[in-house]
């Protein structure tokens, strides 16, 4: 596979021109250029056909989009009809986002972050930030080579190779252990500012979380977590204005 | 916030221009988070003890959020450098809720520019429909950049404009400490709330509610024993 690095690095910037008609497009075709080169010499036609489909409507979670990649190139210089190849794009669109927020927005960055949040509440202080960006930086740069390069080794069979891997496992895996370490930052947070703040703040803090979560629960999407904070403080802004 | 130096500013500056492309464009390496944006503009602030205290309760709300597909959520890493800049040189008691307040508004603006940059990036696409039509990778480049470029003015025009904001605030809002307090309490009461409510919505019924159970036991555990 030629340019198989620049792809990589160009994955990087795959929601680099993210819009709501090609969604992903652009930036797949920006990352498919350096590996579609050679098909250049071999049959330019087929060069240019491919150039076009590569920037079409694509969508998924970034972190997998090398599967995507890399078998739809692999079908490039396969022959495989353009039909079946925009047919194979659409398919992975679903499977690849779902399994890719499941496990990186939903796992993978909540379970950082609660135990970063955590041994920062502990006193850990840069060394909690740095895990946070070694940890997730590692997976997310070894499930890209992984990715490109499984995708382009299987081709066509691209959903078979997914089936097979260690993808739907660690989706099952990493909910749990995000709920974990969401769950121990909470108190562990809500401690380090209210010894700070004394108990009688501490209780004044935590009414406004039970009311929060109450209200929020209530009223559903029309009165989000920042919503209530800025309904909350003006508020108080106006009760201390007016002398309460 | 008023006694920062130039060079710090420009930094902040910088800074908040990169953690607001590594959100969506590139390289979505987690420089936005909260918790990380917020030490290192600490650290260019000079403190970096606020910029840890506003990163960890910014960090709570941007939990609740799961940027998936063409949703629209707060951009809360130009948000971060705002907040922390605020809170700078100020007793974190005093200065974290109103800086919270501002790193809010910060935030959902940023939200809102980020859908602008996206259909800015769409009214390119279409203007060079024919070009991608013709299979020409140069107008692909062309594109990609001019995306890169709009999210990297956006960044530096929010931070720009949120510092103004951070600046007139500490310059002519004077807020009695029973105040400033009570917003602190009250952000970070809200961040709490943000973090279990997105926790609990996140976990369901299944085996993560068990698991989110666990952990909170486990760490009012560690915090009693502290």
């Amino acid at each position: 596979m030629n340019g198989g690095w620049r792809a990589l690095l160009r994955l990087l910037a795959v929601q680099g021109t993210w819009n709501y008609e090609r969604m992903l497009g652009v930036g797949m075709g920006y990352a498919a250029e350096p590996l579609l080169e050679d098909l250049k010499t071999v049959d330019p036609v087929r060069h240019g056909e491919a150039v076009v489909r590569s920037a079409e409507f694509f969508n998924c979670n970034p972190n997998l989009a090398g599967l995507a990649l890399g078998a739809t190139v692999r079908a490039e210089y396969e022959a495989v009809p353009g039909a079946q190849i925009a047919r194979l794009r659409t398919a992975l669109c679903s499977p690849l986002g779902a399994l890719g927020d499941e496990l990186f927005w939903a796992g993978l960055v909540p379970a950082l972050a609660g135990l970063a949040l955590a041994a920062i509440a502990l006193g850990a202080g840069w060394w909690a930030v740095a895990g946070l960006l070694l940890g997730y930086n590692l997976v997310r740069f070894g499930t890209a080579v992984w990715a490109l390069r499984t995708g382009y080794d299987a081709g066509m069979r691209v959903g078979s190779a997914i089936s097979a891997s260690w993808v739907p496992s660690a989706v099952a895996w990493i909910g749990p252990v995000a709920g974990a370490a969401v769950g121990l930052a909470i108190p562990l947070v809500a401690g380090w500012y209210l010894r700070g703040i004394g108990w009688a703040g501490g209780l004044g803090s935590l009414a406004v979380a039970l009311v929060g979560a109450s209200v929020s629960r209530w009223f559903g999407p029309s009165l989000t977590s920042v919503r209530f904070a800025l309904l909350a403080m003006a508020l108080l802004l106006l009760f201390r204005w007016v002398g309460l | 916030m008023t006694g920062l130096a130039s060079h710090a500013v420009v930094l902040l500056l910088v800074w908040g221009t990169v953690v607001a492309v590594d959100l969506v464009s590139v390289p979505q390496a987690m420089l936005s988070r909260p918790l990380v944006v917020g030490a290192v503009a600490g650290w260019l602030a000079g403190d970096v003890e606020a910029g840890l205290r506003v990163g960890v309760v910014l960090e709570l709300f941007a939990l609740d959020v799961l940027p998936i597909g063409a949703v629209r959520y707060p951009d809360y890493g130009p948000a971060t450098v705002v907040a922390t800049a605020l809170a700078a040189g100020a007793p974190w008691e005093l200065g974290l809720g109103l800086s919270v307040g501002l790193g809010l508004l910060v935030a959902v603006l940023g939200g809102w520019s980020l859908q602008l940059v996206r259909r800015l990036n769409a009214h390119a696409i279409q203007r060079r429909a024919a070009a991608l039509a013709a299979g020409e990778s140069r107008a692909i480049r062309t594109l990609q950049y001019g995306g890169l470029l709009r999210d990297a003015a956006r960044g530096l025009g929010l931070t720009a404009l949120g510092l103004l904001a951070g600046w007139a605030l500490s310059r002519w809002l004077v807020l009695d400490r029973q105040t400033a307090v009570g917003l602190t309490l009250v952000a970070v009461g809200a961040g709490l709330s943000a973090v279990a409510g997105g926790a609990v919505r996140s976990a369901g019924r299944g085996a993560r509610l068990k698991w989110l159970v666990a952990g909170a036991v486990a760490g009012i555990v560690l915090a009693v024993l502290r």
